[in-house]
């Protein structure tokens, strides 16, 4: 497990955000986009009859059920590149709430508004965002409001333009890019100005409280989750 | 301000004079006539209202709207259709539109790729030389977009600012087979609870030239009238759009027997009660005086 360290721990508690380059990459990466371009193409008429009759949106697409369809979608869960991380700031009594395995039509189509997940009050909430292919400027990039997190940080309002959002920074990167941000704090996605869907990944952790995910939840995959830890982030043992 | 019922339909029995398309909902004999809806708005204290082609998209189908026109030109404003698949629209769209009273025409479809993730080229759209044809002409569109559609349209919107966009029904896009008719005889759209909408059709609120019906409520909710459920879906508008943009309507005739005109009359203030009274009045009848500029009475 590799642990943050003091900068990153500063970085975090300060603003909110976490940036890993080349999180994912070599056979692992390769493995990750070929599995995620495989089942999205598989799954894409069902969608599209799913958007037309209604029952879908039609801005984005997730791959339903991944951790059925390969695991590597559930390696990436406790990728050892930002996994230590995930544990230090939850005080190693992370869960995993679900993963969206997501493909985002370019602008106009898609357009998402600046804000927060969760409220303060919530469990501490975390999301890792990791980029399936290169994401260039304009391309869809995530953006986020660094220390919007806080309690005291604010008010802050929805703009027009995502652009005219003050204090924020974008995020534009490398595919194996994982970005881990504090789900209080303000951000978005970016428009997408090209004229190919942004396919990434988001996972949402959060910090342990009693019942929020049954052990019936992942059950299907209790197979790949041997050790103590994979049993306990999935919420296997209750 | 005037009260304005921005969205409703009248026809007549269908003749030789009047020909119009029949349905089980609208036989030959049935009809739904302007009198009968001037009644109404006089009871109710409704000014003015847009009246909207149905029951067949023929020059000669419009026979009777037209004539209403005609007949009370500082009551009504008109919103004509279009054969699917007419090889000229634009000559059509000109002879409804020439000093009749008729400001604009209704779509569903926009003729451009199903597959969402498609490259775009918006001047390949089917409904491309129509958008072309509002706005050099200055029509509204009256958009009630199936599911399957809904993509296509923020293409057109940013390719033609200058329309006058009108999003009908609360911004709904109904899905394939989620249509059907209820005991009263008023459609009804089956929705997911989840409101799909908002990732599409609420995100048009970016484009200023784009404006949302508040109406339609019977057809989506799962609650009698006041809809309380879809008190949600109208704060949303409202936070998207600013009620500048917003213009309540009825659909009369379907609303006549459940829950009669005069309730829907109330049924902003029902499912928006913190409105201030200025607002109220812009969203009963100021914006649509505004955007689709109503005659002064």
């Amino acid at each position: 497990m590799i642990l943050p360290t003091p900068a990153e721990k500063k970085q975090w508690e300060e603003e909110g955000y976490l940036v890993f380059e080349n999180a994912i990459q070599g056979e692992d990466l390769k493995r990750l986009q070929t599995a995620f371009d495989y089942w999205a193409d598989a799954g894409k008429a069902d969608w599209l009859d799913r958007v037309e009759a209604g029952e879908a949106a039609a801005t984005f697409y997730d791959i339903p059920n991944p951790f059925e369809k390969d695991p590597i979608f559930i390696d990436i869960i406790d990728y050892p590149s930002y996994y230590g991380a995930l544990m230090e700031f939850t005080d190693h009594d992370l869960i995993l709430l679900a993963p969206q395995v997501r493909s985002v039509a370019p602008w106009p189509v898609s357009y998402t508004g600046w804000h927060p997940d969760v409220p303060q009050s919530n469990p501490l909430h975390i999301k890792v965002q990791i980029y399936v292919n290169d994401v260039e400027a304009g391309g869809g990039e995530f953006g986020f409001v660094p220390s919007s997190h806080k309690p005291d940080a604010g008010p802050y309002t929805r703009p027009m333009r995502q652009e005219s959002m003050p204090g924020h920074k974008t995020f534009p990167g490398k595919a194996g890019t994982a970005i881990m941000f504090n789900s209080c704090g303000w951000h978005v996605s970016m428009d997408n100005h090209s004229d190919v869907p942004r396919k990434s990944i988001i996972i949402i952790y959060e910090k342990r409280t009693p019942g929020r995910i049954g052990p019936e939840q992942y059950a299907f995959i209790s197979e790949y989750c041997q050790t103590p830890e994979r049993r306990k982030l999935f919420s296997l043992d209750g | 301000m005037p009260r304005i019922d921005a969205h409703l339909h009248v026809f007549t029995k269908a003749s030789s004079e009047f020909p119009r398309e029949i349905s089980d909902v609208w036989p030959a004999e049935r009809e739904e006539p302007v009198e009968k809806l001037l009644e109404e708005m006089e009871k109710h204290q409704i000014d003015q209202a847009v009246l909207v082609q149905m029951a067949g998209a023929s020059i000669a189908n419009h026979r009777y709207l037209l004539r209403c026109l005609k007949a009370y030109p500082n009551r009504f404003l008109g919103i004509g259709l279009v054969p699917e698949g007419h090889p000229n629209p634009t000559d059509h769209m000109a002879e409804l539109t020439d000093n009749t009273g008729i400001i604009g025409f209704r779509f569903s479809t926009f003729g451009g790729p199903r597959d969402i993730f498609a490259k775009m080229d918006v001047r390949e759209f089917d409904a491309y030389p129509i958008w072309k044809c509002a706005a050099e002409r200055d029509y509204v569109l009256w958009l009630y977009p199936n599911a399957i559609n809904a993509h296509l349209l923020p293409y057109l919107v940013q390719e033609f600012p200058q329309v006058r966009v009108v999003l009908n029904h609360l911004a709904v896009c109904p899905g394939k087979g989620k249509f059907s008719w209820d005991e009263y005889g008023r459609p009804q759209i089956q929705v997911t609870g989840y409101n799909l909408t908002m990732h599409t059709t609420y995100r048009l609120a970016r484009f200023e030239n784009v404006n949302v019906h508040l109406s339609g409520q019977y057809a989506f909710s799962q609650e009698e009238f006041p809809y309380k459920d879809l008190a949600g879906w109208h704060r949303g508008l409202l936070t998207g759009f600013g009620a500048k943009r917003l213009m309540w309507a009825t659909d009369f005739p379907w609303i006549l027997e459940e829950p009669g005109y005069g309730k829907l009359t109330t049924v902003i203030e029902e499912l928006l009660p913190d409105l201030s009274e200025a607002e109220l009045a812009d969203i009963m009848g100021g914006n649509a005086k505004r955007i689709l500029r109503f005659p002064d009475l």
